[in-house]
């Protein structure tokens, strides 16, 4: 009997260590992009500090960025956005939210609410055996981070239609265990809990710029959404649940270069808003972005378009939402710390980047000061797209009626602009560089010099006289941060 | 339900729980109503089939038995086993090799594409249990064996769940008294079943079925790896058969000995035999003693003259390749192994003769290695015909691997064909463990029992390191590959 029960004993300490053993590898093999966006709202969501939930899809993570709404208006907001999610995704992923904090506002986005699809993973609905795997891998970012309970089934026996499939989800461990030929640094700290996290709380910026965004015709009447959808039924359902937990709801449609279906879906979101007596904010028709200049792609907001995106969302809340102004208050210190952090993070992408576009429009978004100069002859005069980029921050047409020399300073630190082409000369421009004077003399020599160091001339150097543009950054204490020359090949500037 | 599947691990601790807590008399109805569970959970009408053949032999049995009352000799009648023996091989025949014969005629006539599907319904598991009726009803007749009276000890032994699917064939002589006497599990017995139940597993999981993607990746498309990559593709199916079969032999066996039940021996390092002969005495054993023992012998095996032995020998080949498909590359495969054993007969002389003007030491190392590699070679050459879907496809495969290509096995090449370099890696680590194990083995010293006399803590570390590692580098589950961002279905 004392063999017996020293046999079991032995048996269950095998049995726990096996288990700790194996625990250990579901947390190390586990894929972290869903931990990675959600590890800030489960910290915070337990401090009770996040007012403001942005839901929706990959268009909410690229236009909302937590960080600015902090920034510039106190507001402390997570962005769930889902890449992919489609609707009903958003409500389950809102209601594992709700479980965790309760916000004042929720903000969700009707982006796709056409979409019929009721199962995530039923082939017949979708086109290609493709779109199916990535739906399904898709909801895996979504829905990986949250715990294993009661409220999870139910949502993965909404969202998933195959036993197989939804245990996937339920036991991630079936699809994970063979990421080992994967595994990095980073897979490993989980164990020690200080694995990599989103500090944008949520969000992703997008740094490229579409410069050929499609255009699409207006809504017809044949063209309206007339009937229900399964996104219909779920946005219906977004707003009944923050309505009956007495939270503050507000539809939006994000500005991208949307097609007739997605204009059509927008108008019916209106409907379904004013339904439930709901804001609606309908970015398709608010002149919020420029098109031209803010897209990453035909769907997504670049950087700037997420700066344009969240600074008005930020004002309508501040005037709207009755939310407190977080800035300066100790407790939220991790957020302001965020802050900063991307601001460098946004520097260091401005100094990097080689692509004129990118970096012309990034340009936009800092407060940095600078020079563009553009040689008479060169390429950029033809090239439409980057003039646009250069009409963006001069705000005129100079550079399209010219074909150069052209020179465009654009002073921040003293909210300045000067632009001059041909044989205009400008002189007394009062910059954080001094009192700047400019003169075109012959093609491969041009002056640019201060008053105050009249030996410098900025514009001219022996190695780069070929190079037909260059690029000067500098900071409001005059010190030059950035000069870069660009060769023309073409539209290809190399710098 | 099968046996690599989470029901089945589910499935069994219950099972074995308990099996272990009620009294031993009652045991086999136990595993009796388990293993028709085990096997109606794959498939209801292969269960129901199975039944009518569980019913059919129990009556035939004891029909045999009682022609020997009637008879004043008391012998069997040869007639009554005559009939039982057809009627199941009819049912075998009706469920497998219908659609087979058909195909045979029609493509004789030049009308394949009229073919339709007349076998009466795939039943998994059917070769094995037929094999083992018609052994016990051998038995019967041979007087080597009393019918078993008890319906339900009978249609264990027929149906006993880790056996059903894939062997090992195991003889009624040492199954039923198992029944009447199970053996109480002691916890040795329960950590040495286990240990070959994980063993089962790697070679399965980690093994087999990791080779399984590059072989059918190049068998699949055998124009994108003509050379040197189908060469490997061949020794690749050389181990994942092995490695794949052994696997599941080890786990029915293992957990048959968690279960009380004692069950043979299915493989002995079969690629270190030195002759086709001696491979056959390694390789899937419980086929080939019962092809010995119920038609070779009877067939008058190596009694009746050398002419008749070399027909016996391809006759008991034929059938075995016939039995493990219904396709005319498996009669191809066995009467290959037939042919190589007829030749190594016939060319013993000249073998001797070489031997003697060489004056080679038969005993010496390299004489033996030499044995086993040649004898590896003809096997893996065979193989081929096992694997190919057709007798074209293995004559291609065969053409493509004597296409002079070194250079695939460095430039990258090899890693094309379902495999990447991590997979490869651990085919090859996974590959080098097979073998060592069984130079070990082969030399007579078992792993397994090395473990379990190793103190307390070694012994938690092989086992958990172990079960962790076939978690983590098995074939199993839809699998994620970061670099093409889907789910592959391996």
């Amino acid at each position: 009997m004392k063999k017996t029960l020293i046999n079991i004993l032995k048996s269950i300490i095998f049995l726990l260590l096996l288990g700790l053993a194996i625990l250990a590898a579901i947390v190390i093999l586990k894929r972290k992009d869903s931990d990675y966006k959600y590890t800030d709202f489960f910290n915070e969501a337990k401090k009770d500090n996040i007012d403001v939930l942005f839901m929706g899809s990959s268009h909410v993570i690229n236009a909302i960025n937590p960080v600015f709404l902090f920034e510039d208006y106190g507001i402390t907001s997570y962005n769930m956005g889902g890449h992919g999610a489609m609707l009903q995704a958003t409500y389950w992923e809102l209601k594992e939210a709700l479980e965790y904090c309760t916000p004042k506002w929720v903000v969700v986005d009707a982006y796709m609410l056409e979409k019929n699809i009721r199962y995530l993973d039923n082939r017949e609905e979708f086109d290609d055996e493709d779109e199916v795997n990535t739906a399904v891998e898709q909801l895996h970012l979504n829905m990986d981070a949250w715990p294993l309970n009661d409220l999870k089934r139910e949502a993965i026996d909404d969202l998933i239609q195959r036993k197989s499939v939804k245990n996937e989800f339920l036991y991630e461990f079936i699809i994970y265990h063979n990421r080992w030929k994967y595994l990095n640094e980073n897979d490993f700290k989980t164990i020690t809990g200080t694995a990599e996290r989103n500090h944008l709380f949520g969000a992703e910026m997008r740094y490229d710029v579409e410069l050929e965004p499609e255009q699409h015709p207006d809504v017809t009447e044949a063209d309206l959404l007339t009937e229900d959808t399964v996104g219909t039924e779920y946005l219906e359902k977004i707003i009944e649940l923050c309505q009956d937990k007495g939270i503050n709801v507000v539809t939006t449609f994000i500005p991208f270069a949307a097609g007739v279906k997605d204009k059509a879906a927008a108008i019916r979101a209106g409907e379904i808003s004013e339904m439930y007596d709901v804001p609606y904010i309908n970015m398709l028709e608010e002149d919020v972005i420029d098109v031209n200049t803010d897209l990453n792609d035909r769907s997504h907001l670049n950087v700037v378009g997420a700066k344009k995106v969240s600074d008005y969302m930020g004002q309508w809340l501040s005037d709207t939402g009755d939310l407190t102004d977080h800035r300066g208050d100790d407790r939220y210190a991790y957020w302001q710390q965020c802050v900063e952090d991307f601001n460098e993070e946004l520097d260091d992408v401005l100094f990097t980047e080689d692509n004129l576009y990118i970096k012309l429009d990034l340009l936009c978004l800092e407060d940095y000061n600078f020079v563009l100069y553009v040689n008479d002859g060169s390429p950029v005069f033809l090239d439409d797209y980057l003039k646009r980029m250069v009409i963006k921050s001069s705000m005129t047409n100079k550079i399209d009626t010219t074909t150069g020399p052209y020179i465009l300073v654009k002073d921040n630190s003293h909210d300045k602009m000067y632009e001059a082409s041909e044989g205009d000369s400008l002189s007394g421009m009062s910059t954080a560089l001094g009192t700047l004077n400019y003169q075109p003399v012959e093609h491969y020599f041009r002056l640019l010099y201060s008053d105050e160091d009249q030996d410098t001339n900025y514009l001219y150097d022996d190695i780069h006289y070929l190079e037909d543009i260059q690029l000067i950054i500098y900071d409001e204490d005059g010190e030059i941060l950035e000069h870069d020359y660009y060769k023309s090949n073409g539209t290809n500037y190399v710098r | 339900m099968q046996l690599v599947s989470t029901e089945f691990f589910i499935f069994l601790p219950i099972v074995v729980v308990i099996n272990f807590i009620i009294p031993r008399k009652f045991k086999y109805i136990w595993l009796l109503i388990t293993s028709l569970f085990f096997y109606a959970s794959i498939d209801v009408k292969s269960a129901a089939v199975l039944i009518v053949s569980i019913a059919l032999s129990y009556g035939f049995g004891l029909w045999i038995e009682k022609s020997k009352q009637k008879n004043a000799a008391g012998k069997a009648s040869v007639k009554v086993l005559a009939f039982a023996i057809a009627v199941h091989i009819a049912v075998l025949i009706a469920c497998k090799y219908l659609n087979f014969i058909e195909k045979t005629f029609l493509s004789l006539s030049g009308r394949l594409e009229d073919a339709v599907n007349l076998n009466l319904i795939a039943t998994l598991g059917i070769s094995f249990y037929m094999l083992k009726i018609i052994g016990y009803l051998i038995d019967v007749y041979r007087g080597d064996l009393i019918a078993e009276k008890n319906p339900l000890k009978f249609g264990l032994y027929v149906s006993f769940f880790p056996q059903i699917t894939q062997g090992p064939i195991e003889r009624a002589k040492n199954m039923l008294p198992q029944f009447n006497f199970p053996l109480t599990v002691d916890y040795d017995m329960l950590r040495d079943g286990l240990l070959e139940v994980i063993w089962g597993y790697f070679l399965k999981l980690v093994v087999a079925d990791r080779l399984a993607i590059f072989v059918n990746n190049v068998y699949m498309y055998p124009d994108e790896a003509v050379g040197f990559t189908t060469l490997v593709a061949t020794l690749f199916y050389t181990f994942e058969i092995y490695t794949d079969f052994a696997g599941y032999s080890h786990i029915a066996i293992g957990i048959s000995r968690i279960l009380g039940i004692e069950v043979m021996d299915n493989f002995n390092c079969p690629y270190l035999a030195s002759s086709i002969a001696g491979f056959w005495r390694r390789w899937h054993i419980s086929l080939s003693t019962w092809l010995r023992d119920y038609l070779y012998i009877p067939l008058g095996g190596n009694r009746k003259g050398t002419a008749r032995k070399y027909l016996n020998i391809m006759i008991v080949f034929a059938v075995s390749g016939l039995w493990h498909g219904a396709n005319w590359t498996f009669v191809a495969w066995g009467l290959l192994h037939g042919l190589f054993q007829v030749t190594g007969y016939v060319l013993k002389p000249v073998r001797d003769f070489c031997v003697n003007v060489f004056k080679v030491e038969r005993h010496a190392f390299s004489h033996r290695a030499l044995k086993i590699m040649v004898t590896f070679l003809l096997v893996n050459f065979a193989w081929v015909f096992f694997r190919a879907t057709s007798i074209s496809q293995a004559l291609l495969i065969i053409k493509n691997s004597f296409v002079f290509t070194p250079w695939m096995l460095a430039d990258g090449s090899l890693f094309k064909h379902g495999l990447d370099n991590a997979d490869f890696f651990v085919a090859i680590v996974g590959l080098i463990i097979v073998i060592v194990t069984d130079i070990v083995s082969y030399n007579g010293f078992v792993i397994r029992e090395r473990i379990l006399k190793q103190g307390i803590w070694i012994r938690y570390v092989i086992g958990i390191a172990a079960i962790v590692a076939i978690l983590i580098f098995g074939i199993w589950g839809p699998g994620y590959d970061s670099a093409a961002f889907i789910y592959q279905q391996f």
